[in-house]
C-alpha cells in the first residue's frame, strides 16, 4: 500500500487578480479520513478541482499512490480510483437514480445495457448510503437536496474507489443522515480508501478525522494528527492574525439614524425576524459563512428579494419592497455577482455608469454622449477609476474597475443606504485598498453603508461593528476589539461558549 | 405534508400527474387522438379509406426519420438546422447518380447514408471539437449544403430506378413500405437511446455538460455520435425522398429542419436538452402529417398549414413545456 494516496506538491494556482493556491503541500494516507479545514475563499474547492483534474496547477504537481502525476481531466482522475463529490451537485434532475448511479460506469454487454448487473450494483451502493428503500427509477429530481447528495455520494461509492473526496457534505446533511454518512466514511476508510473530508462543521472533526490540514490565504499553515489540535487551535489558525494597521479606526457615526430594519423576514425564510439600525456614516459588517443568510438579508433589504414580514425605513419613510421602491427611497445594492447582476459586460464604462438614471443625461428623450461621457469623468475621478475612455468596454477592464464601475452607477443615484455584497471578491490587493478608501469616504460623506463579505478580516477592519449570520438568523453583534475575529468566528460556526 | 401545504394539495396530484403525461411524450398524442376522432366523424372526408391511411403514413416517412435524427441532437442539448439541405442533397444525388441505371441503385443508397455521417461528423466535429455553438454551426452547413446541391443541379434532375419508385408505393396489407423504414429506424433509436451507454451519456451531456464530464463522461464522442445519427437519418430519408418524387429536386428538403424542430418541440422535448420522450417526437410526427392530411381532407386551402401549425406551436409551448422557474 502507497504511503500517500493522494497528495499535493507545492501546488500554486492563481486566477486573474487573486492567489487561490501558494505552494500547497498535502498527503492523505490510505485508510485514513483527513479533514480539510479553512475560511471561505482559503482555497479548499480550487484544491480539489486541482486533485481531481478539474483545473490544472500553475507550478507544483499531484502526487497519486506515491508517484507525481498529470490529471488532464476528471476522467483520468476517476481511472486512478480519485472519486470526487463535489459541493455543487452533480446529479442529473432529470435522470433517475439508477441512471445517475451509475453515470459514466455503465456495465453492457454486446454494446447493450446490463440491466441485472446495473441494478444490483445501483442497489448495493445505494444501500450503504441507506437508500435502499428508494425506487431505482425514481426521476431524482424530485428527491430532497439531502437524498441527491446521498445519490452523489452512492455514486461515488459505486466506482472502486481509492480516495474518496467529500466537499462540504455537511452543508446539505444533517442529524440521522449525516451520522450514517459518518458510519459510512469510517467504513470506506477502515477498507484501506483514503477519505478527504472538508467541512465547516467544527464538531465533526474530532469523531471522524484522523489528520487534519488548516488552508488560510491559499497557504496550509499547519497540518497533523487531529488529536493534536483543539477547536479554539483550528479557529484561531482559519483566521490567523489580524492586520489591524491596514484599517485605521474609523471615525465614529455622529448623524442619526437613516436605515431602519425591523422584523425583517425574507420570502422563503423560516428564520427569527432580523433588526437593524445604521447611522448616517455609520458602517455595518455583516460576517458569516457562505449560505448563512447575509446576500439574502441585503437583497431583502434592496428590494430585490421579496418579505414575509417586517419592514424597512429610511429617513423615517417606510420603503416599497420592490427594487424600484427602494432605490427611489434612496438604497442602493451592489451585488455579490458583479458580471452577472452588477454590470452589462458589453456596454462601455460610461454607459454602465449611466445605466441607473438615464434621464440625468438625456435631454428630449435622447441620452447625450457628451453629458454620459462628463457622468463618467466624474466617477473616475471621485474613485480612481482606471479606463482607456469612456468607451472602453467593461469586460477588457480589470476585476477591481470593473467593481469600481458597479459602484459608481449607484452612486449617480445619490443613495442614502449603501449596501455592498462582497465588494472585493476577484479584485487584487491594490484595488481592495481603493475600495477600502472609497467605502470609508462614502460613509465619512454621510452614507449609511451596509456590507457583507465572507473576508473576515475586511469586515472587521472597516466596520464599525458586525452582524453575525448563521444559518439564516442573526446570532450575534461584534463591536471592534483585539479578539472580534476569532469571537465572530466561534458564533458563525456556532462553536460559540 | 405539513398542513399549511394541504389547501393547495387538491390541485397538485392532477399538475402532476399532467407534468407526467407531458414528461413521457403523451400529451401531444392526446391532440393527436382528438384530431383522428374529429376526422373520423366529419362528413364525407374518408379519412379511414385505405389509399387515405398510406398517403398519410407515406408522407410521414420522409419528416419521421429527420425529426428522429433531431431528437436525438436536441436531446444532448444542440440542434440540427443543417437536416433539409442534407436531405436535399441527398435525394438530388440519388436521382442524378442513380439515373435510371438499375445496377447503381444500392450502392448509391449505401453512399448516400455514408455521405449522410460525413456531413454529421463535420457537424459534431465543429460542434464538440472546435466547440462552436451546435445554432450558428448547423445554420452555416444549411447554406453550405444547400449551396453545394445548386451546384450539382440548379434545375429539376436525375432519374432513379423502377425499384426504388416501387418501393416507395409498395404496401404491407394497409402499411407503405417507406413507412416500416421509419418504423425500423425508430426501433434502432429508441434502442441506442434506452438500452445503450451512450444513450445514458446523451441525456446527462444534455441535462448539464459539466456534470456529465465530472462524472467520468467522454463528451465528446457522445455530441460526435448525436450528429452522426442525425446525417444517417438524413441520408435514409433523402433517398425515401428520392424515390417517392422519381426525379431530384435542389429544393426537395427545404423547411425540412423547421418541421423536424416543431415536431421535436410539440413532442415535449426539451429544446434545452436532456429531457424528452422519443413517443412524444413521434406524436409531434403524426401531428404534422395529420394537420397536413386534414387541410387537404376538409378543402380548406393548402395556405392553412402553416397558420395552424404557428398555433399548434405556441399552444405546445405554452402548454406542455415544463417551465423553468425564474
Amino acid at each position: 500500500m502507497p504511503e500517500t494516496a493522494l497528495g499535493a506538491r507545492g501546488v500554486t494556482k492563481s486566477f486573474p487578480g487573486v492567489r487561490a493556491l501558494d505552494d500547497v503541500t498535502l498527503a492523505c494516507a490510505p485508510g485514513r479520513v483527513h479533514a480539510l479545514l479553512g475560511e471561505n475563499g482559503a482555497g479548499k474547492s480550487t484544491l480539489v478541482r486541482i486533485l481531481t483534474g478539474d483545473e490544472s496547477p500553475d507550478a507544483g504537481t499531484v502526487v497519486v499512490a506515491d508517484r507525481e502525476t498529470r490529471l488532464g481531466a476528471p476522467r483520468e482522475a476517476l481511472g486512478l480510483g480519485i472519486v470526487p463529490v463535489y459541493q455543487e451537485l452533480t446529479v442529473l434532475p432529470e435522470m433517475s437514480v439508477l441512471d445517475n448511479v451509475l453515470l459514466g460506469q455503465e456495465r453492457s454487454r454486446r454494446g447493450l445495457l446490463d440491466r441485472g448487473a446495473q441494478r444490483e450494483l445501483a442497489r448495493a451502493a445505494l444501500a450503504r448510503v441507506s437508500l435502499e428503500d428508494l425506487p431505482l427509477g425514481t426521476r431524482t429530481g424530485e428527491l430532497s437536496l439531502a437524498n441527491q447528495q446521498l445519490v452523489e455520494i452512492a455514486r461515488a461509492i459505486a466506482r472502486r474507489s481509492s480516495v474518496l473526496i467529500l466537499d462540504e457534505p455537511s452543508a446539505v446533511l444533517s442529524g440521522d443522515k449525516l451520522q450514517a454518512l459518518h458510519d459510512v466514511v469510517r467504513a470506506i476508510a477502515a477498507e484501506g480508501t483514503a477519505v478527504v473530508y472538508i467541512t465547516h462543521l467544527l464538531e465533526e472533526v474530532p469523531a471522524l478525522a484522523d489528520d487534519l490540514t488548516v488552508l488560510r490565504d491559499g497557504k496550509v499553515v499547519s497540518s497533523g494528527p487531529a488529536t493534536d489540535y483543539t477547536t479554539d487551535r483550528i479557529v484561531r489558525e482559519m483566521v490567523g492574525r489580524q492586520v489591524d494597521q491596514v484599517f485605521p479606526d474609523p471615525a465614529p457615526p455622529a448623524g442619526e439614524v437613516v436605515l431602519r430594519v425591523s422584523d425583517l423576514v425574507p420570502v422563503g425564510s423560516s428564520a427569527p425576524p432580523a433588526h437593524l439600525e445604521v447611522r448616517a456614516g455609520e458602517i455595518v459588517g455583516l460576517a458569516g459563512l457562505v449560505g448563512a443568510g447575509r446576500s439574502r438579508f441585503l437583497r431583502t433589504l434592496a428590494g430585490a428579494r421579496g418579505r414575509s414580514q417586517g419592514g424597512v425605513d429610511v429617513g423615517g419613510r417606510r420603503v416599497r419592497g420592490s427594487l424600484t421602491g427602494a432605490i427611489a427611497a434612496g438604497v442602493a445594492l451592489v451585488p455579490e455577482e458583479r458580471k452577472r447582476d452588477g454590470l452589462v459586460l458589453d456596454l462601455t464604462a460610461a454607459q454602465n455608469i449611466t445605466l441607473t438614471d438615464l434621464r440625468q443625461v438625456s435631454s428630449a428623450g435622447l441620452v447625450r454622449t457628451a453629458r454620459e461621457n462628463a457622468a463618467f469623468d466624474e466617477e473616475r475621478e471621485r474613485l480612481g477609476i482606471k479606463a482607456s475612455g469612456p468607451g472602453q468596454p467593461t469586460r477588457q477592464l480589470s476585476g477591481g474597475n470593473q467593481q469600481k464601475i458597479a459602484i459608481a452607477k449607484w452612486l449617480r443615484v445619490s443613495p442614502r443606504v449603501l449596501l455592498l455584497d462582497e465588494p472585493t471578491r476577484g479584485v487584487d490587493i491594490g484595488a481592495k485598498s481603493e475600495i477600502y478608501r472609497i467605502v470609508r469616504e462614502l460613509a465619512a460623506s454621510g452614507m449609511a453603508i451596509v456590507i457583507a463579505s465572507s473576508e473576515l478580516a475586511e469586515v472587521i477592519g472597516l466596520a464599525h461593528r458586525v452582524l453575525v449570520f448563521r444559518d439564516g438568523a442573526v446570532v450575534g453583534e461584534v463591536h471592534r476589539d483585539p479578539d472580534s475575529a476569532e469571537r465572530i468566528m466561534h458564533l458563525a460556526l456556532g462553536t460559540a461558549s | 405534508m405539513t398542513s399549511v401545504a394541504a389547501p393547495r394539495g387538491s390541485r397538485a396530484p392532477r399538475l402532476a400527474a399532467f407534468s407526467g403525461l407531458v414528461r413521457r411524450g403523451g400529451a401531444v398524442w392526446v391532440i393527436v387522438l382528438a384530431l383522428v376522432l374529429a376526422l373520423t366523424f366529419a362528413r364525407g372526408t374518408g379519412f379511414w379509406n385505405s389509399g387515405n391511411i398510406a398517403a398519410v403514413l407515406a408522407g410521414a416517412a420522409v419528416l419521421g426519420l429527420v425529426a428522429l435524427g433531431q431528437h436525438v441532437v436536441v436531446l444532448g442539448g444542440g440542434i440540427d438546422l443543417s437536416v433539409g439541405s442534407m436531405v436535399t442533397l441527398t435525394s438530388l444525388l440519388t436521382a442524378v447518380l442513380v439515373d435510371g441505371y438499375p445496377i447503381r441503385t444500392v450502392p448509391v443508397i449505401v453512399a448516400m447514408v455514408v455521405l449522410g455521417a460525413a456531413m454529421g461528423l463535420l457537424n459534431g466535429s465543429l460542434v464538440s471539437v472546435a466547440r462552436l455553438p451546435p445554432f450558428i454551426v448547423t445554420l452555416g452547413m444549411l447554406y453550405l449544403v444547400s449551396g453545394v446541391a445548386l451546384t450539382v443541379s440548379a434545375t429539376p434532375a436525375g432519374r432513379v430506378t423502377a425499384a426504388l419508385t416501387d418501393f416507395s408505393r409498395a404496401t404491407l396489407g394497409p402499411v407503405p413500405a417507406p413507412f416500416l423504414v421509419l418504423v425500423a429506424a425508430v426501433a434502432a433509436v429508441w434502442l441506442l437511446l434506452a438500452r445503450t451507454p451512450w444513450g445514458r451519456h446523451l441525456y446527462a451531456v444534455g441535462g448539464d455538460q459539466h456534470a456529465a464530464r465530472a462524472a467520468g463522461v467522454r463528451v465528446r464522442p457522445v455530441l460526435l455520435g448525436a450528429y452522426v445519427t442525425s446525417g444517417v437519418l438524413a441520408g435514409l430519408a433523402g433517398v425515401l425522398l428520392a424515390a417517392r418524387s422519381a426525379i431530384g429536386s435542389p429544393t426537395a428538403g427545404s423547411g425540412l429542419e423547421l418541421s423536424a424542430i416543431t415536431a421535436v418541440v410539440i413532442g415535449g422535448t426539451s429544446l434545452l436538452g436532456g429531457r424528452g420522450s422519443l413517443l412524444g417526437t413521434v406524436g409531434g410526427v403524426a401531428l404534422l402529417a395529420l394537420i397536413t392530411n386534414a387541410i387537404t381532407l376538409l378543402q380548406l386551402p393548402s395556405t392553412w398549414t402553416d397558420l395552424v401549425r404557428g398555433l399548434i406551436i405556441i399552444a405546445a409551448v405554452a402548454v406542455f413545456v415544463v417551465r423553468r422557474p425564474r
